[in-house]
């Protein structure tokens, strides 16, 4: 679906700073993947370059990012560098944003933002029959249909991620990319929502990445991870084995701080053990 | 039920309002130094005929009967409170006396909210755009030259803009008439343009001015929004520039913007009387300077009264429909 070939994506003209530093990938179809690493890693950034957002200075130095996507009403295959993603966006690839208070437009109903960007494809059949297959869509994720005619502010933090969820998935899209999807929340509303993610890509058979500090959103979720370490990928592989057999020091630091039940978190133990 | 308590709490701060307005107005004039009855009797004896002092006396007398001004200052207020709030009446004009006082206000009135109101609201809206525009693309060329023209304008006094309109257009260039005369019979096609040919340098000295304020502000909040995050996730959605900007951007950089209308709007009269005693443009303004000149206490007292009202007003409608414009003031 998506390969990036020893790419270097960075910010700037004049000075050029690089983010992601020769790396290569390949994201395949009906996959869950996630991409971990600490603040400043590049992962924010590889994603972005993925999606094809070049904007505020964000530019690809070498190597190419491709991907390749087949129109399921179509049949017809579209082949293209991310730079020209623009006009897939909404229609094969959505984007669900960390869901912040200012995400959702302030002065807008929640349905026009369902609306808003679909692909005409899903916006069949006039304004009223589209009001219902929302609200049946949003029922799956528990919300109920006068959340359509609310306003953002009037909804919980964890309703509005649920919402930005529930917007990226209702397009239908080949490739979802979540950029901390559910780093505001707390554990009890995380765990649904990410088990909703779940649920979605297994229903339509697509692509989900998941960019998340959080080692635990991964263990949880992904079928395949990436560690990324100042700009570069230490170590890729399924996420079960990473887990249970880390192979860079980096990786096993990152496990190591994990909180565990029982008992003083590894980083913990090896302090005190040294 | 909250919007009941909305509405109500701003009505009664609304009468507060002008309540307490018109109590300063009523004191201010009366420590002041000139005094009405003797202006009258200097004129009536400036015009030559004589009277003995007796005569003067009982006119005097007469007159302080007439205007309202016999017994104490308190005797006086209640007097006034007891006209003015429950009939509205403000007595005859002492300088243009015996018409009475509502009735060249009636006569001003149209004037200054005709001219006033339309053209605060043409810049408005002509500043609103091109602000609007010019924050979208803040290096492109034409934004560029339209907020330098919007700061070369934006700093120059009123009334030197307005006289040197009026030197340019009316004196040098013999376009526009230097003072204002209406002519033509009532609904008459030739009265309506007569009224556009005057007042449309007063109207361009006053768009002039408040267009540059606009320009500035609306660009600042537009150049603000497009980096909120909502305008960006609107960009990564695929939405095209037209929609971001009309549905995102603008409905939210316009929200501050009916406030600053509102506050220019209550502005309005401060502006009007240079306008229209540099125009010699028949609205209130000029009423309220003839007013101040001879002393005029009950037609300062009409005028000014009728504008605190009207801004008054003005800003409670503004803020009424406020919640119309935000839900987030709506549903607290």
């Amino acid at each position: 679906m998506i390969s990036i070939d020893n790419v270097t994506v960075g910010y700037g003209t004049a000075g050029f700073i690089t983010a992601v530093d020769q790396v290569s990938l390949t994201i395949g179809d009906n996959e869950i993947i996630g991409i971990a690493g600490e603040s400043g890693s590049g992962k924010s950034t590889l994603m972005r370059a993925v999606y094809g957002d070049f904007s505020t200075g964000l530019g690809i130095k070498s190597g190419t990012i491709k991907g390749r996507f087949t129109d399921a009403a179509t049949g017809q295959v579209i082949e293209k560098p991310s730079s020209q993603f623009r006009d897939l966006w909404w229609d094969q690839i959505s984007y669900i944003p960390q869901g912040s208070m200012s995400v959702l437009n302030p002065l807008m109903k929640i349905e026009q933002q369902v609306i808003d960007g679909l692909p005409k494809r899903e916006r069949g059949g006039g304004r009223k029959a589209l009001r219902q297959r929302i609200a049946t869509f949003l029922a799956g994720f528990g919300l109920e249909e006068n959340v359509l005619d609310a306003y953002p502010h009037q909804l919980s933090g964890g309703m509005r991620q649920r919402v930005l969820v529930a917007i990226a998935a209702f397009v239908n899209p080949r490739l979802i990319l979540a950029d901390e999807p559910t780093t505001a929340l707390d554990v009890v509303v995380q765990k649904k929502i990410l088990l909703m993610m779940v649920e979605i890509q297994r229903r339509l058979q697509n692509t989900l990445v998941l960019v998340s500090h959080d080692l635990g959103v991964h263990y949880q979720i992904t079928d395949r991870l990436v560690i990324m370490y100042k700009g570069r990928i230490v170590e890729a592989g399924r996420t079960a084995d990473i887990f249970a057999n880390p192979q860079h020091d980096y990786t096993r630091n990152l496990i190591a701080s994990l909180p565990r039940l029982h008992g003083k978190r590894a980083v913990d133990r090896v302090g005190a053990g040294a | 039920m909250h919007l009941l308590r909305y509405i109500a709490g701003r009505l009664v701060v609304y009468a507060l309002v002008i309540v307490f307005a018109l109590t300063v107005l009523f004191f201010v004039p009366r420590l002041g130094p000139t005094d009405p009855v003797e202006a009258m009797l200097a004129k009536v004896a400036s015009q030559g005929a004589y009277m003995d002092p007796a005569q003067v006396d009982k006119l005097r007398q007469s007159l302080i009967d007439t205007f309202g001004l016999g017994g104490s200052l308190w005797e006086q207020y209640g007097a006034f409170v007891n006209r003015i709030i429950f009939s509205a009446d403000f007595g005859p004009s002492l300088s243009m006396y015996p018409t009475p006082v509502m009735e060249l206000i009636w006569n001003a009135l149209p004037w200054t909210f005709g001219l006033l109101l339309s053209s605060t609201l043409i810049a408005w809206v002509l500043g609103n755009f091109v602000g609007l525009l010019s924050g979208w693309r803040p290096n492109s060329n034409s934004s560029r030259v339209m907020e330098g023209i919007a700061i070369c304008l934006y700093p120059i006094p009123y009334y030197i803009l307005a006289l040197v309109l009026s030197i340019l257009f009316s004196y040098v260039w013999k376009i526009f008439p230097l003072t204002t005369t209406i002519r033509g019979a009532p609904w008459s096609w030739e009265l309506v343009s007569s009224i556009v040919w005057n007042s449309f340098l007063p109207a361009m000295s006053i768009v002039i001015v408040v267009f540059g304020w606009w320009v500035i502000s609306v660009k600042a909040q537009t150049t603000a929004l497009k980096e909120e995050e909502f305008a960006r996730y609107a960009r990564l959605k695929g939405l095209s520039d037209g929609r971001i900007l009309t549905r995102y951007i603008l409905p939210n950089a316009l929200l501050p913007q009916i406030t600053f209308l509102a506050l220019q709007i209550g502005l309005m009269f401060n502006g009007s009387l240079i306008t229209e005693i540099l125009f010699d443009y028949p609205g209130l303004g000029l009423l309220i300077y003839t007013a101040v000149l001879q002393g005029d206490f009950n037609l300062l007292m009409g005028t000014i009264s009728l504008s605190v009202i009207a801004v008054a007003t003005a800003t409670m409608i503004i803020d009424l429909i406020y919640p119309l414009l935000d839900p987030r003031i709506r549903h607290r």
